[in-house]
Parts: C-alpha cells; sequence; structure tokens
C-alpha cells in the first residue's frame, strides 16, 4: 500500500500542443496542481510547447527527469516524443472541466482552430461531443483575423464589444469571407464596437448550433482561449439563456485534464508495479527439482 | 484510450478481381469509337444495361472520376478544369470528368502532365441523365455537351425524390407507386431514344439477359454484406467500396457474377475461419456520406489501428442494386425503378432515417462517422438531423469532418484524426461506463 506522502512524491504533466498556444500543467501524486503556463509563438509551434514545458518545470522547481508520465493533447500532440501517451482535446477537456467543477455537464471549448461542445458524465468522461465541422470559421482563428482586419488588439475585443447596443449582423462565418464583410461595413462606416459586437453574436449563434446537437444541460463551463473574451461569454450567456461558468486559467483546462490522465496511467503502472513486487516477494524458488519446468510456485497465503 | 498503432485493414483479396473486370471495361470504351461502337456519357444512377444491350459503350461520370481518383491522376484533370473556369467548389467528379473531357478535345496544355487514364476519354455519341437528388448533374451534362461543341442527343430520366408523404414509406404507398409507375414511362422513353442513337430496333433479349446477370450480383453483393453482421466482421465498408463497380458502372460486365461470387465465397470462408476485417475489432462503425476515392486504403488502415471496423454505409448499404428481389429480368424497368428510387440519395428524411436506424440496429452500430463531402452538399444535406436523432433515439454517438469524394485539396488531416479519435475515445468511455 502506497502511503499518501508516497502518493504526492511523484509527478505528472499534461501539455496541450494547441494551434494557437502552447500549454503545460504538472500536479501532484494528490492531483494538485502544481503549476502551469500558457506560451504563444506560432502555429502550432513546438517551439512554444517546449516553453510552456521548460516554464511550467522551474516554477514547479522540477526537472523534465522528476515527471514520472506526460500525456499530450491538442493538434500537436503526436509531436511531443516526451510523452507516454496522446488523447484529443475532447476527452481531456471533459476531464479537467470535469476536475474543477465536479457539477459541470456542458463545456465549450472555443480555441485556436476548433471549438466544441462536450456533454461531460460525473466521472469526466465524453458522454457526447459536437465540434465544428471545418475549417476555423467561429474559432480563435477566426477571432485573431478579424481582430487584425478592424486594428484591434485581440485582448481588447471582449470589452469594447460590450459597449456596443447595436445589432450588426455578420452573415458569413467562413474567414476568409468574414474579414471581406467586416471591411464592408467598415466601409459602411459602422464603428469597431458595433462590429465587433456582431462578431461575437455570430460566433454565438454558431455554437447554439452545436450546443443543440449535444444537448445542453447545466452547469455550463467555457474553456480554451474563448472564454477570455468577456464580450463573446457575455453573448454566448445571452443566446444560450444561461450563466456559464469560467474558470480561472481557461486555456490550460486540456493540459490539466491531459495531467490528469497522465496520473491515471502513472498510478495504474505504479499499482501494477506494486503488485509484481508483491507477487515477487510471495515467491519461492524451487529447490533440487532441475528436472522440473517450474521454477517457482505461490505461496498459498490462506 | 485512442493509441494509433500500426496495424492495418485485412483487406478482401478477392477484391482484386474487380481490376481485372474494370481494365477489360476501360480497354473495351477507349476503343469503341475503333469498333463501330456508339459511345454514351452517363450520369448519376447505374444504367450501363440499357446501352449494353444495343452493343453500345457508356462512360459513367462519377465511376469515371472515382477512377481517375483511385489511380490518382485526379490533379491535372481538375487543375485544368479550374483554369478553364469550373468553380472549386463544383462537384469534384464533374470537375474531374470536365477536364479529362477537356484533355480529350483540346488537347493537354504543356503545363500539365495528366496520366493515361485522364486523356483517353472518347467523345459522347449521346448524354443520358438519370439523376436522384442532385441539380448538378443535368448541368454538368449540358457543360460537357458545350465541351465538344456539337448538339449531342440527350436524354434526361428525372428520378423523383420518395418523400414519404401520405404514410408512403419505404417501397411502399401511392406515392411510391406513382413514382415507379413516372420512371417506368421515362425508361420506356429512353428504349426508343436510344434506338435512335443506335439505329436499330431495342434487343429485348439482350437486356433481359443483362438484367438477369445484374440480379445475380445484386443478390450476391447484399448477401455478402449481410454476412458482416457478425461480430468480428469479416469484411469492411472499405472491401464494399472496391465493390461499388460491378454495380455501378461495371453493372452486367461479363464476369461480374463469378467476381461477386468469389467475394461472397471468401466472406464466408473468413466467417468460417473467424477471420476478421479488422485485427481487434472494438468499435462498429456505420460511415454516413460517399466515400473518398482517394482515401480508401489510408482510411481502412487508420480505422483499422483504432480497433474500430466501419461496417456498413448509407452509400454501400442503400444504392446499387439493394434489392435485388424486385427485379423481374422478363420484366426488367419495374424493378430497376424501384432500385433507382429507393436509393440512398432520393429518399425522404423520415425514410432515410428509419433505414438508418434499421441498418445500425442490423449490424450492431457502436458509433456513426459523418463524411461531409464538400462537393457534395446534396449527400449531407440531414447530416446534422440524422446526429442528432440517432443519438436521441438510438444512443449512437457520431463525429463529422469534411472531405470529398475526388478531391483531396479538401482534407486536413489532424482535423479528420482529431474527430475520429474523439470518437473512439468517447465510444471508450461509454463501453467503460457500460
Amino acid at each position: 500500500m502506497t502511503s499518501k506522502s508516497d502518493r504526492s512524491s511523484f509527478y505528472t504533466m499534461g501539455v496541450d500542443s494547441g494551434s494557437l498556444t502552447g500549454k503545460a500543467v504538472i500536479i501532484d501524486g494528490n492531483r494538485q496542481i502544481v503549476s502551469h503556463s500558457v506560451k504563444q509563438l506560432g502555429f502550432v509551434s513546438q517551439k512554444a510547447v517546449m516553453m510552456a514545458i521548460d516554464d511550467a518545470l522551474e516554477k514547479a522547481g522540477l526537472a523534465l527527469e522528476d515527471i514520472t508520465y506526460t500525456v499530450s493533447t491538442g493538434y500537436g500532440r503526436k509531436r511531443l516524443e516526451i510523452a507516454g501517451k496522446n488523447l484529443t482535446e475532447i476527452s481531456c477537456h471533459a476531464k479537467g472541466a470535469n476536475y474543477l467543477y465536479p457539477e459541470v455537464k456542458t463545456v465549450i471549448d472555443i480555441g485556436g482552430q476548433d471549438s466544441k461542445v462536450i456533454a461531460v458524465d460525473p466521472s469526466g468522461n465524453v458522454k457526447n461531443f459536437a465540434m465544428n465541422d471545418k475549417c476555423a470559421a467561429g474559432t480563435g482563428q477566426f477571432l485573431e483575423v478579424l481582430a487584425r482586419a478592424l486594428d484591434v488588439e485581440l485582448t481588447e475585443i471582449g470589452a469594447l464589444s460590450l459597449q456596443s447596443d447595436a445589432d450588426i449582423k455578420i452573415s458569413s462565418m467562413c474567414t476568409t469571407f468574414a474579414e471581406s464583410e467586416v471591411i464592408s461595413l467598415v466601409a459602411e462606416g459602422h464603428t469597431t464596437v458595433d462590429i465587433l459586437s456582431g462578431m461575437h453574436k455570430a460566433i454565438s449563434g454558431r455554437m447554439k448550433g452545436l450546443v443543440g446537437r449535444v444537448g445542453m444541460q447545466q452547469p455550463v463551463m467555457m474553456t480554451g482561449g474563448g472564454a477570455k473574451n468577456i464580450g463573446l461569454v457575455k453573448a454566448l450567456e445571452k443566446t444560450l439563456g444561461v450563466s456559464i461558468f469560467i474558470p480561472d486559467e481557461p486555456q490550460i483546462i486540456g493540459a490539466l485534464g491531459a495531467a490528469l490522465f497522465a496520473n491515471d496511467f502513472a498510478t495504474g503502472i505504479r499499482k501494477k508495479v506494486e503488485e509484481e513486487q508483491d507477487l515477487d516477494k510471495s515467491r519461492v524458488p524451487a529447490k533440487d527439482c532441475a528436472s522440473c519446468s517450474v521454477q517457482n510456485f505461490q505461496l498459498n497465503k490462506n | 484510450m485512442a493509441v494509433q498503432e500500426a496495424k492495418r485493414a485485412n483487406r478482401l483479396k478477392s477484391g482484386k478481381l474487380v481490376n481485372k473486370l474494370v481494365n477489360e471495361y476501360w480497354e473495351d470504351l477507349i476503343n469503341a469509337k475503333k469498333t463501330g461502337k456508339k459511345v454514351v456519357y452517363t450520369t448519376g444512377l447505374p444504367i450501363g444495361p440499357f446501352m449494353a444491350a444495343q452493343d453500345m459503350a457508356w462512360i459513367h461520370g462519377e465511376g469515371y472520376g472515382a477512377r481517375v481518383a483511385a489511380r490518382h491522376e485526379e490533379k491535372e484533370p481538375q487543375t485544368f478544369a479550374e483554369n478553364k473556369g469550373f468553380n472549386r467548389e463544383l462537384c469534384s467528379y464533374a470537375r474531374t470528368q470536365m477536364g479529362c473531357a477537356m484533355f480529350a478535345e483540346l488537347g493537354v496544355p504543356d503545363d500539365l502532365n495528366p496520366g493515361p487514364i485522364a486523356t483517353e476519354i472518347p467523345a459522347p455519341d449521346a448524354i443520358v441523365t438519370c439523376y436522384p437528388g442532385c441539380s448538378t448533374g443535368p448541368q454538368w451534362d449540358w457543360a460537357i455537351e458545350r465541351v465538344f461543341g456539337k448538339k449531342i442527343p440527350w436524354f434526361n430520366v428525372v428520378i423523383p425524390y420518395h418523400m414519404g408523404r401520405n404514410g408512403s414509406t419505404y417501397m411502399k404507398g401511392e406515392e411510391f407507386e406513382e413514382n415507379v409507375k413516372y420512371v417506368v414511362r421515362q425508361f420506356e422513353d429512353l428504349i426508343k431514344f436510344l434506338e435512335v442513337v443506335s439505329g436499330k430496333p431495342y434487343n429485348w433479349d439482350k437486356f433481359q439477359e443483362l438484367m438477369g446477370v445484374t440480379k445475380k450480383v445484386g443478390k450476391l453483393r447484399m448477401e455478402a454484406m449481410e454476412l458482416c453482421k457478425a461480430k468480428p466482421a469479416p469484411a469492411s465498408f472499405f472491401d464494399w467500396s472496391i465493390q461499388i463497380a460491378p454495380v455501378n458502372y461495371l453493372t452486367a460486365w461479363p464476369g461480374t457474377v463469378e467476381a461477386m461470387q468469389a467475394v461472397k465465397d471468401e466472406v464466408q470462408e473468413r466467417l468460417d475461419n473467424g477471420v476478421s476485417a479488422v485485427p481487434n475489432e472494438k468499435y462498429r462503425i456505420f460511415w454516413e456520406g460517399i466515400m473518398n476515392w482517394n482515401k480508401l486504403g489510408w482510411m481502412a488502415d487508420k480505422f483499422a489501428s483504432y480497433d474500430a471496423t466501419v461496417v456498413a454505409g448509407r452509400y454501400t448499404h442503400m444504392a446499387f442494386w439493394h434489392e435485388p428481389d424486385t427485379i423481374d429480368p422478363e420484366h426488367p424497368l419495374r424493378g430497376i425503378a424501384i432500385n433507382h428510387l429507393e436509393c440512398q440519395l432520393n429518399l425522404g428524411y423520415p425514410i432515410t432515417e428509419e433505414r438508418m436506424m434499421t441498418l445500425s440496429k442490423d449490424y450492431s452500430i457502436d458509433g456513426i462517422v459523418f463524411h461531409g463531402a464538400r462537393t457534395c452538399r446534396s449527400f449531407s444535406r440531414s447530416h446534422f438531423l440524422l446526429a442528432e436523432n440517432l443519438n436521441k433515439k438510438m444512443g449512437i454517438q457520431s463525429t463529422s469532418f469534411e472531405g470529398d469524394m475526388v478531391d483531396d485539396s479538401f482534407y486536413k488531416e489532424e482535423l479528420v484524426n482529431t474527430r475520429i479519435e474523439a470518437l473512439i475515445e468517447s465510444l471508450e468511455a461509454q463501453k467503460s461506463r457500460g
């Protein structure tokens, strides 16, 4: 039997190699978050992922060798050589969300390249899910492109959009066409804040369709970089008619879920090793039986 | 969890027999003019026997596009068609055949280097369109006519939707019976049209013989597919995709009965010996959508690597002489009409859902993969509704991704991977819940 102190003496890591950011979370054997990091450099940037890993390790005062098991997720999950396993963001976001908020039933994740809605069971398993079926429509990349077209910092668009009470409709969700539409709206004299508000409503409308496919149950949590956009959160709440729980660090939920899976795997492996060690202790070598193929036998403890 | 290992699909060996038939068909087609045969371009449903009975050659537009893609020769004709102004969003089957037709008629530009299959298409003497649920088909044939710059005799068989009005269900009801009569009347006119084009009376004896062959092949294929209700399945959707040719543009081609019999025998033998399509079947998947012809092997191995067998699909199991018992070779028109009216593309939503639910139950389906073909929205028009309702009514989870029939530039491999892996992980979680 492993003691609590023994259990906490091992560490696992989850790494989310996303399309726009690299995230790493380290947890201890008691499944407590030790450190985390988010780095942004470029599309599925390995450098950003390595920076996030190094940063998380440094914050935790650990070296890579101290990590018992690593699970990767995100678009670049298969490229991370240090990972023992890789899992999709769907499973990892469900697991991470359940850890932070065990009652959560629906997770909305708006990431860089994908938007998804996940129905979660009480154990943090995926009950059902729906993803955007194509391209970057309605995702973080969509917002980045449009923010650039409007010459506004991505971090500012949420608060700015809340200043609007206009009802501007952006009909196209294709990033390329929406950019043209935004340019057209600017040319027509619409203000930046009104256009930003229209963008958020357009994404909310699209997400409502995904939510409908899964079937929304409350409580609802939002994860991913999109959750840091207050304008988008408010638009979603209004469109869905619910309150949405936003974790303190919504971008790390996938990595957190991966770290929890890593903990499961590591615990399973440790348990198996311990059982084998116990089994080995209960075996005694057979003596003077050279002609017999049975080299050892198990003591009957009963 | 969904850990992708290097496992490969155990595909049917007898599937290769189809290649021989395809090669024979192709040789006959490219030499048709030399042997005095008229060439008919067709699009839509399999109507080859109508022409074969009159000793005419035929090119099935979609089948041709699929063959060009399966030989990885599709890029050059697609590029040529796009350079000539055919939009990239246009049906990729049409774009591929348009490019090939233009190679034949206008010559190959210096900057393109197409493969042999893409450049050997003979010019049409007539066009027969026979489309269900697609508005592109007739316009495609119209464009073909313009490419060749002359008035080409053209016959359009209209296959009306079977919407399910007034209680009409699959192969039953007033709407169904009226539609059958309407299509039969058009087939009678088609035969008169072919008599004019060929310049000789219609050879009914030959037509009846060919429809007898069609019935046999259709029956063998359905029986072989039904053997895959067994767990684990001895063959997969990807095997059945290869077996589309003998029931599509090769319908009633000499040797198709023997080829399909060999396939059925191999499936039965596998079943008897416990050999499965996927080495370690854990999940059974339904494929909803048209096959991606240039990704066939890639997809087959991908699912095998997740211990998942794609056991059935709307494309394979709900079309291509899927109701062989309705064919009476002595009076074949009604049976042809029924098979074409009740095919996968032509059914109204309630009937489609009912058929999919039946297949999902019969084949013990765990999950559904919806492939939304970028350039065939007609096929994917009910995907969201089907996903929602099959989940609500049967608890079947699904995932969807975007690809295409024969234009692989619409694929983003990692987008496809993530969606399929997410489904597998979700199914695993479901199984662990019990």
